[in-house]
């Protein structure tokens, strides 16, 4: 670890403000108030803007493995008569809920959602969900995601402006009139009614809030040295992201730019002599953050890029043209895609691996979660050659059972020896 | 082994047999305008009413199943599925050269996958053989206007693709014959199922039902019609076998699984939920609220329909045993185990999960699972 490497105040203001929000939350909930469990490629925004708190699935399941429970979760999964072939990222919730024991539980558990939202973007999604309703009762509102016939490369060129184009207006209009169903539902689950004129205006803030992550982005990729960890990054924008549009959420991603360019223009980084920069490709680490920083003293190499950053700005900004709710249906309707499919995904990466000037990618493949898996080795050819290292992690992002620490590091270290030669 | 009894009869026989031993290598035999459609919920029939033979290459040929290396298996993970690579290696080998175009429907999970690779490696400029055209099918498997309303659109794209490709669209005279066709492809095909255990085998009815894969509809269902006199020896007899899990096309484990009793209820992908019956369905809209209901797509909405079609068909055949088997990369199903056992077992049906297992088991596996069925079914 580089002796000089301070955190940034914004990440122990975010991590507090989850804290106290997850709090206020898990009162809310636990005293009866209404809440909604969705997967993390739903339109959270429609919750938000009604009032009904969201526990998004993913996030839910980051926290159980962060408190370390994902081991004894996932060997549960075998006793319930599960294989274990099955996805663990957006299953560890179920298995929790199913299993049932709700002192082992973060919180105490999750009480009965008012309802549950799944885009039928992989196909397991829906079996999860479906076993989530049978047990909790709760009612579930599955989304349509047809395929993109004709995907375009590169999509974040067009995503912002010319989305109809992009994704298809036959989608489009599937997933605008399935919103407004889900909407009808939200407003007999709250009886609130949903304000329309309002919303166009809370997408505009989150359309805002998107922009100053990119520019935060932009000082990290263009800095001469990275001025944070990526452990750092991920929570200052996801944590925002989970409350999109909201004022702290807009206040925070300030916040954090403001304290990004200040560490740019004092030159503050995270390894003093940067030598190498890394991506890491796919979703957290959740179990083992710190191995993000396993390279910075022995190599001068520095995490640099995840994805969370940069697909704020791109997989998000989206132009409302008048209309909020297809606005909202493109920012959804291949949101999950833009990661996990080709073309989509590789060239994605090249054109991030480029700007934030990366040597090596670490590119982790979760064998059992295929939909995050598939068009890996799409990305690896397409980041070899624009002249990137990519060394495969195949693990899992919850699963700690697959990970090996020290023989990743094993692996990894050579790799970085011969970067450091050639620079040399 | 068939005891045939007439000469028609024999012939028909014969003709199914090499149509399934064959697969897409049967197919194009006539000359017929041959479009591929890879895995299940196809619009076969609106590829027929367009005057082509829709042929199935989920379960092509087994050219190139093993292990001859080609360049696209760099980009291939080693979970996906074994049908896909298959499928991949061959058809940048130029083996579909042929084919009209080949379409994939987006609610079978391998078939996305099997695209998307496909239309990458073709975009990337790599495929150096004849690919011909591919398309994507949409259709959303639940019931409301909005999806009432996009089915009918990727419907009018199809037939704008169909128009691209050389064929007719279809008028509805011809949307009204090839769902005639379907159905009473469907109906002697039910009429085949009904005669496992008495003078059938459920692997013969298998093979039989598949090789309805790699031929028109109706040329189908006049060779299972001509075959009816045909009596196959009945497997051993006492215990009624339903089958289910991942897609399987293996005629040993069939043997194996009828060694103990017949198969009476085929509900795995390759089994009876194909072709969809289309009775009374002969227009477009109707055709499509039919393909869009079928209970048996794994995407089908509200997701319990799935399970629930699959117990009441298991319990409609009175399955003594349910038996379970999973492809190696299964990430679906395999959600639905716990459930349907507890279910079944809620209806005094046994179940017995064998595991996952190679495209074409091994003599081990067929062996070990011999022996654990054996032993689930003790007192029976």
């Amino acid at each position: 670890m580089t002796p000089t490497y301070e955190p940034l105040q914004s990440s122990a203001i975010a991590t507090d403000y989850q804290r106290q929000w997850a709090k206020g939350l898990r009162a809310q909930i636990t005293s009866g108030a209404r809440y909604a469990f969705v997967n993390a490629d739903t339109p959270h925004e429609l919750f938000h803007h009604i009032g009904l708190p969201i526990v998004t699935n993913q996030w839910w399941s980051a926290i159980i493995s962060a408190k370390q429970l994902s081991e004894f979760y996932f060997d549960h999964m075998v006793e319930l008569g599960f294989h274990d072939r099955l996805a663990r990222y957006s299953s560890l919730p179920l298995i929790a809920e199913l299993e049932g024991n709700v002192d082992r539980q973060p919180w105490g558990g999750l009480p009965r959602p008012a309802i549950l939202c799944a885009r039928q973007s992989a196909d397991d999604h829906q079996k999860i969900f479906g076993l989530w309703a049978e047990k909790t009762g709760a009612p579930l509102v599955l989304l349509s995601s047809p395929g993109v016939p004709n995907p375009h490369p590169r999509w974040w060129e067009l995503a912002r402006e010319d989305w109809e184009t992009l994704y298809g207006s036959d989608r489009l209009d599937l997933m605008v009139a399935e919103f407004e169903m889900l909407i009808d539902r939200l407003e007999a689950v709250t009886g609130a009614g949903f304000d329309r004129q309002s919303f166009s205006q809370y997408m505009e803030a989150i359309n805002a809030q998107e922009q100053i992550f990119e520019q935060a982005s932009d000082l990290i990729a263009n800095a001469p040295r990275c001025p944070i960890r990526i452990s750092e990054q991920i929570p200052n924008v996801m944590i925002p992201q989970w409350h999109r549009g909201s004022g702290w959420a807009i206040e925070h991603a300030t916040r954090f730019r403001d304290e990004l360019e200040e560490r740019v223009i004092s030159g503050q980084a995270v390894v003093e002599n940067e030598k190498i920069r890394m991506m890491w490709i796919g979703a957290g680490l959740w179990f083992d953050t710190s191995f993000y920083s396993a390279f910075e003293d022995s190599h001068g190499a520095v995490f640099a890029w995840s994805m969370y950053l940069p697909f704020a700005a791109d997989g998000y900004i989206r132009k409302d043209h008048g209309d909020p709710l297809r606005a909202l249906a493109a920012r959804v309707s291949a949101m999950n895609e833009q990661l996990h499919q080709p073309p989509w995904i590789n060239a994605w990466m090249v054109e991030q691996a480029r700007k934030y000037r990366i040597d090596v990618a670490l590119m982790l493949i979760p064998e059992h979660d295929r939909f995050s898996g598939h068009g890996s080795l799409f990305a690896k050819k397409a980041l070899e050659e624009a002249g990137i290292r990519v060394i495969e992690v195949w693990s899992d992002m919850v699963d700690r059972r697959r990970w090996d620490r020290e023989a990743m590091v094993g692996r990894i270290s050579p790799v970085l020896d011969a970067v450091l030669a050639e620079k040399n | 082994m068939p005891v045939i009894v007439t000469p028609d009869a024999s012939g028909a026989a014969v003709a199914l047999s090499d149509a399934f031993d064959q697969r897409d290598l049967y197919a194009g035999r006539h000359g017929a305008p041959c479009v591929g459609v890879f895995g299940n919920c196809a619009p076969e029939v609106l590829i027929e009413a367009a005057g082509a033979i829709p042929v199935q290459l989920a379960m092509g040929s087994r050219q190139n199943a093993g292990g001859q290396r080609s360049p696209i298996d760099e980009v291939i993970e080693p979970f996906v599925d074994a049908e896909v690579r298959r499928f991949l290696r061959r058809l940048f080998d130029g083996a579909f050269s042929p084919y009209r175009a080949i379409i994939f429907p987006r609610d079978d999970a391998s078939a996305l996958i099997a695209y998307q690779y496909a239309t990458e490696w073709v975009r990337q400029g790599q495929a150096d053989k004849g690919v011909p055209p591919l398309f994507l099918w949409n259709l959303v498997h639940t019931d409301s206007v909005p999806v009432r309303d996009f089915n009918r659109r990727q419907a009018d794209r199809l037939f704008g693709f169909l128009k691209e490709i050389g064929l007719t669209p279809p008028d509805s005279l011809a949307l009204a014959h090839a769902g005639q066709q379907q159905a009473r492809q469907s109906r002697l095909l039910g009429a085949l199922q009904e005669t496992v255990g008495n003078t059938m085998s459920g692997g013969t009815a298998m093979r039989w039902r598949n090789a309805g894969r790699f031929m028109s509809a109706s040329e189908h269902a006049d060779l299972l019609e001509r075959a009816q006199g045909v009596k196959v020896r009945s497997p051993a007899s006492g215990c009624r076998i339903g089958l289910v899990g991942s897609a399987l096309a293996s005629t040993a484990t069939y043997e194996m699984l009828e060694s103990i009793g017949p198969v009476v209820c085929d509900l795995q992908p390759w089994g009876q939920m194909w072709p969809l019956d289309l009775a009374g369905a002969e227009e477009i809209d109707a055709i499509l609220a039919a393909l869009a209901a079928d209970p048996f797509c794994p995407r089908i909405t509200p997701a319990s329909l799935h399970r629930t079609a699959l117990v009441e068909a298991l319990t409609t055949a009175r399955c003594d045993i349910v038996v379970c088997q999973l492809a190696q990369t299964d990430d679906t199903f395999g959600w639905e185990i716990p459930s349907l056992a507890a279910q079944l077992e809620r209806c005094g049906t046994r179940f017995i999960n064998l595991g996952f297992r190679d495209p074409e088991p091994d003599e081990q596996w067929l062996a070990e699972s011999l022996k654990a069925i054996a032993a689930s079914l003790e007192g029976f």
